[in-house]
């Protein structure tokens, strides 16, 4: 009989019971009782090491990869020294390069429209980390042993009116010069760490949460992530953490597995890349629509390749970055799905939404979502469903997006931040209701007929509800609604 | 919790499984929702299912996913209602 941990690892982001298919049973290393073996032998280890450090560093170089090999090795060999490791590898990174962790141009700006050098500014921005943690370390403390309080009982919310607050101390020019870059830089911290201290205060909650210093450890831990926790908390983590050497040898195959194949998916999109914007010189959706407002002419072929291209390589992007976070992950031993998982298959709207971008849902499920449904509309189970997950891929998409830019505020005062938030807006309405009616479907039993026309018929609904949508959907600002509206419709030839 | 609550519960659990597609055993310690086993659709229709069979009011508990983690966690978290 398969062990509770065989079967978890086992349902990582695939369907045993589906008869594997002859292309996956070649690939299936993770299952080779030899290579498992050996991968749990010094010898093996060592191999496995070298050869995520060699991949890594075709991405971040080999310093960087070096790091990362050694910190996820000292997570996954020395459990006595996990919590010491993971703690002092982020750290590490985020003092090494801040600007990969928070928008440090946008504090330096501030700091220049202030008439503060660039060498204050810098100094603004690690005493606002450091501020941060040290804040963030006594919060989580006190949320562990007063579980009554307003941080521990709705984080989320408190963590949200105080960047507001602070935001609009910062946006009414009471402070001026260093006092206010030091607010900013606290403000734009503040939100980029924001969603981890959330988990970190939920987990205190939990029945034995893990230590502050843990905590801390997984705040853009070392492994990567974006605004977006990858591999969502600390209580997250410590279920997934590979329990025995067996567990832990299949997990850091499956990572090696995972890192070449986003490897080859670089290569891919690099390959695509020369191929539409060299090659073929396709311009890109941005510029593209900056030509349509300008009244320049060009073909609707070609503006209907640029929005393909211009989305798959989204896609591509994604997928890339996020195998490559969860294979170093996976090499620390924590058994985490993948982020990206075979979007083109989706054969709905929903599912397409839980195979795209798997943290980012999770993230809107956990904080938005399961909030609101196990608040409202008990009565009415689809009205119930319905509303819930508007709530957390509409208005929790939207609230996320305008947090994690808040430095525009600082730019262009915050209507006008509001205002060119317009499009994003409407791009959130119209995916939360995709999702919404696709959910609400599901629920009531739905499901699409597996015949080769309904999965044809799929792909082009789902990805021509995507592409569509990507019009709205990235976060420039640079065209209102009503040009991206007009810009839509020319494609299907309304001018 | 009665012996053919469990029965129940477990019963909905394995369909729940099923539905996508595991079929491996199910052990009343085993992690259903942290270990990705089933996902979030799924814990929504367990939270209705609670509601419905045991009149649980999820919006008087400050609710977290661990509680309902495994049939042996429900058991425990259904005794303290």
């Amino acid at each position: 009989m398969m062990s509770a941990s065989d079967s978890a690892i086992a349902s990582i982001r695939e369907r045993p019971d589906q008869p594997r298919r002859a292309l996956r049973d070649w690939f299936a290393f993770d299952q080779n009782t030899w290579l498992t073996n050996y991968v749990q032998s010094c010898v093996g280890r060592i191999v496995l090491l070298l050869l995520f450090t060699l991949f890594c560093s075709q991405t971040f170089g080999f310093v960087l990869s070096l790091g990362f090999t050694t910190a996820a090795a000292v997570c996954a060999y020395c459990p006595r020294f996990r919590t010491i490791s993971l703690f002092s590898a982020t750290l590490t990174i985020l003092m090494i390069s801040p600007s990969s962790r928070v928008a440090l141009h946008a504090i330096l700006s501030i700091a220049q429209r202030e008439h503060i050098s660039q060498a204050l500014g810098i100094r603004a921005v690690y005493l606002a980390i450091a501020g941060f943690f040290i804040g963030s370390f006594i919060v989580i403390t006190v949320a562990r042993h007063c579980k009554t309080w307003v941080l521990a009982r709705r984080p989320v919310m408190t963590l949200l009116a105080t960047v507001s607050l602070l935001c609009g101390v910062a946006a009414s020019s009471i402070l001026h010069g260093l006092a206010q870059v030091a607010l900013w830089a606290f403000i734009i911290v503040m939100v980029s760490y924001l969603w981890f201290l959330a988990y970190a205060l939920v987990d205190q909650r939990t029945r034995e949460p893990s230590p502050a210093l843990f905590q801390l450890g997984t705040f853009h831990p070392f492994w990567g992530s974006t605004t977006v926790p990858f591999g969502k908390g600390a209580a997250y983590l410590r279920k997934t953490l590979s329990k025995t050497r067996q567990d832990l040898a299949v997990t850091q195959i499956k990572g090696l597995k995972l890192l070449t194949w986003a490897l080859m998916l670089q290569y891919l999109e690099s390959g695509l890349s020369w191929l539409f914007n060299t090659a073929w010189i396709l311009p890109n959706l941005n510029d593209l629509q900056t030509l349509y407002v300008q009244g320049q002419a060009y073909s609707i072929a070609s503006a209907w390749g640029a929005l393909i291209w211009t989305t798959a390589d989204s896609a591509l992007h994604l997928a890339v970055g996020g195998h490559q976070v969860i294979a170093i992950a996976r090499l620390a031993g924590f058994r985490l799905p993948r982020n990206t998982w075979r979007p083109l298959e989706a054969r709905t709207i929903a599912e397409y939404w839980n195979r795209y971008y798997f943290y980012f849902k999770e993230l809107l499920v956990d904080f938005f979502f399961f909030p609101t449904f196990l608040r409202v509309f008990r009565k009415h189970p689809r009205l119930r469903t319905f509303f819930a997950t508007f709530m957390a891929a509409g208005v929790g998409n939207a609230v996320f997006h305008f947090f994690k830019d808040i430095q525009i505020v600082a730019e262009v005062g915050l209507w006008n931040a509001l205002i060119s938030f317009e499009s994003y807006l409407f791009y959130c309405f119209m995916l939360a209701l995709g999702i919404s009616i696709s959910q609400v479907r599901m629920n009531r039993g739905i499901k699409p007929s597996s015949s080769r026309y309904a999965i044809v018929w799929s792909f082009l609904c789902v990805w021509g509800f995507v592409l569509c949508l990507h019009i709205f959907g990235d976060e420039s600002r640079n065209h209102s609604l009503y040009e991206r509206l007009s810009f839509m419709a020319s494609l299907f030839g309304f001018n | 919790m009665q012996a053919q609550d469990k029965d129940k519960l477990r019963v909905f659990l394995k369909s729940c499984l099923e539905e996508n597609g595991n079929h491996e055993p199910l052990n009343d310690d085993d992690s259903l929702f942290m270990s990705a086993r089933l996902d979030s659709l799924d814990l929504t229709n367990l939270v209705i299912f609670l509601e419905q069979t045991f009149g649980v009011n999820f919006a008087k508990v400050m609710f977290e996913v661990e509680m309902i983690d495994s049939i042996n966690e429900i058991e425990s978290f259904l005794d303290q209602q």
